[in-house]
């Protein structure tokens, strides 16, 4: 039998360190419920796929300090050289890197700005990505429907040009813009300037993974040259690090009136990109494991507490018949009342937690399945915490019951 | 129904053992009024907690209405406890965070007794000691013979065969004591069976059968006898 009833008379009349571990409870549950989901939030993101080959691609800067005439001519002749590369698929110009933290976004519509008084008219934000028909392969995605560019679609340039007439889309930027789905062959605006979707990739991020519209990509047969170039580079996984190596030499072989920079792996950009999400991780997790052992050691003191101030007690009930699992039970059933109400108030104080953090910081809405398992695994812990003093306590000789001291 | 043949109990530390009982031998019959008596550290408590089965023996043999306490289990010795014997405690024992029913009902809940029984034999075992309107105070708020009269009733909840009183009247005023005594008298004429530790010859001599226990032995009774009466000096001059 649980002796309930007596044990919560026994917990009223001597309240004030079961109150403080009903706070500390409370206080465990409502943070790791809130932490737990951000963690697995977080981790979903960090390891979120972007449809890239990000083991396979890799991406630099040429910064070119020299007098060069033709920009463009020069770039055309270092993809070339790029291209040529053992171990390389292939290489392209490009005037933003994908899931480097850097790039150029806009508002697309439906129809031409003229006409954004019609009912039918619609915005959707999206990045885009100015490269040539190698912009494929280098990135390792493939058309889904519709075609790829081809070298007669690429405007190269040195000066700014009218965008050219066609784009191709990530599924989820054509999804939104077209929820019809009859969006391929349709044409996007910027402003008065049209440009008809001739294919979709099924799924490419753009350079923020933290936009509003991370999946929302376009890609554009234009390549504009600058004195500030991005190349993106692809080879086999294995070769990688290899060409990387050799990157450097070759370029400033060709051309020695520039510099290299930001020349790293795909994953390590979005590594990068993410370090305080993974920082934040790591804290998260430190912080929840850190609460769970406080409360744990809480829970285990109160009871080596409990159990020193009642060692008469406890003998004296081992002499009026208690079996030691009716001691083992007694001290289970006290921090079971005590860490139920610490629960209850906990899991009301993490649901109010989760509400201020998705109002206050934009996060998103706290699942219950955390708060219940939270729940759970704190009552398993400090069910656990209790037993080993329990367990002493139910060693406690009843002959105690007869000492005078 | 209580018998004891040549039951030793010995205490082992790293260096040296004590044997607190020797050989003793001892049978109680139902109903009697047993006082033992004896100086401090002669074995007296260690009887006790033997015949309350509160710690086991080293040797020989102990027999409760017939059953053998050595061959029992942890978990079997706390039932019969339960069963058969009611503890009073010099220090009365009282759980100070349970009232007064509380506290005489906590033999009654380790036998699983359903809760209308419980509450009969509490409020008659209370009314027997004379405290039924003191239900819902606390053991503090109650004076020293008053305690002892509850743990007195919740030793009787248990309807046990024996009562094992460890110096039942050691806390209390002369006053106190007399009326203590008296109740453990009236409890023996309605049939329960008394051992009484105890260090007060007076209270020794109000039972009707004393065994002095010396280095963990019963001593010559008659010559303890005649001690008590202050015939013989205490100490023998040699």
């Amino acid at each position: 039998m649980l002796d309930i009833k007596p044990t919560i008379s026994a917990l009223r009349r001597s309240k004030a360190g079961a109150f403080l571990l009903l706070i500390q409870i409370a206080i465990a549950t409502a943070i790791v419920s809130n932490a737990s989901f951000i963690v697995y939030d977080r981790v979903q993101y960090i390891s979120q796929d972007t449809g890239y080959p990000e083991d396979e691609v890799f991406s630099f800067s040429l910064n070119t300090f020299g007098d060069v005439e033709d920009l463009s001519q020069q770039m055309e002749q270092t993809e070339q050289l790029l291209r040529n590369m053992p171990g390389v698929i292939d290489a392209v110009y490009v005037d933003s890197v994908p899931l480097s933290g850097s790039g150029s976004a806009s508002s697309f519509a439906n129809l031409p700005r003229d006409q954004n008084e019609q009912e039918n008219y619609r915005e959707v934000r999206a990045a885009y990505i100015g490269a040539d028909e190698h912009i494929f392969e280098a990135l390792g995605v493939e058309i889904a429907e519709g075609r790829g560019f081809l070298p007669s679609d690429v405007i190269v340039t040195n000066t700014r040009a009218d965008l050219p007439p066609v784009a191709i889309v990530s599924r989820s930027f054509l999804d939104e813009m077209f929820p019809e789905g009859d969006g391929l062959g349709q044409h996007i605006f910027t402003g008065n300037m049209g440009a008809q979707i001739i294919g979709v990739v099924e799924k490419m991020k753009g350079p923020w993974l933290k936009d509003s519209r991370p999946d929302n990509l376009l890609l554009i047969p234009y390549a504009e040259a600058s004195v500030y170039q991005n190349f993106i580079v692809r080879t086999k996984a294995q070769d990688r690090s290899e060409v990387i190596g050799k990157i450097e030499d070759l370029l400033l072989e060709q051309y020695n009136e520039r510099v290299i920079i930001n020349l790293r792996g795909m994953d390590e950009s979005k590594a990068r990109y993410n370090a305080a999400d993974l920082l934040m991780v790591r804290m998260l997790i430190v912080l929840m494991v850190i609460l769970v052992l406080v409360t744990a050691l809480g829970i285990f003191g109160l009871t080596v507490f409990n159990i020193s101030k009642r060692t008469k007690q406890i003998g004296t009930r081992r002499a009026l018949g208690a079996r030691k699992s009716a001691i083992v039970r007694y001290f289970l059933v006290e921090n079971s009342l005590v860490c139920v109400l610490g629960l209850a108030v906990g899991i009301t104080g993490a649901i109010g937690l989760g509400h201020f953090l998705m109002t206050e910081y934009s996060l998103p809405k706290l699942s219950l399945y955390y708060v219940v398992a939270t729940a759970i695994g704190v009552f398993i812990i400090s069910l656990l915490s209790v037993l080993i003093p329990a367990n002493k306590a139910a060693n406690i000789s009843p002959s105690i019951a007869t000492r005078t001291i | 129904m209580l018998t004891m043949q040549n039951v030793s109990k010995v205490y082992t530390t790293e260096k040296v053992q004590t044997h607190a009982l020797r050989d003793f031998n001892l049978e109680v019959n139902e109903g009697e009024f047993i006082a033992v008596t004896g100086p401090s550290g002669s074995g007296k408590t260690t009887f006790l907690n033997i015949a309350g089965m509160l710690e086991t023996y080293s040797s020989g043999q102990y027999l409760l209405d017939g059953i053998d306490i050595g061959r029992l289990s942890d978990n079997q010795r706390a039932d019969l406890r339960n069963q058969k014997i009611g503890f009073i405690f010099q220090g009365f024992n009282l759980i100070p965070d349970l009232n007064i029913f509380e506290n005489v009902e906590v033999p009654l809940r380790y036998r699983g007794i359903k809760s209308a029984e419980r509450k009969a034999r509490v409020m008659e075992c209370l009314e027997q000691v004379g405290l039924g309107s003191r239900l819902k105070h606390l053991p503090q708020q109650l004076s020293g013979g008053q305690q002892q009269r509850v743990a007195i009733a919740r030793a009787l909840a248990g309807r046990p065969r024996f009562l094992l009183a460890d110096e039942p009247t050691g806390n209390l005023d002369s006053l106190m004591a007399r009326q203590v005594m008296e109740l453990l008298e009236k409890i023996n004429q309605e049939g329960a069976t008394i051992i009484m530790v105890t260090h007060d010859p007076e209270l020794a001599r109000r039972a009707p059968r004393n065994i002095q226990v010396v280095d963990g032995q019963i001593a010559d009774f008659s010559l303890y006898q005649k001690q008590l009466a202050g015939t013989e000096p205490a100490v023998a001059e040699v």
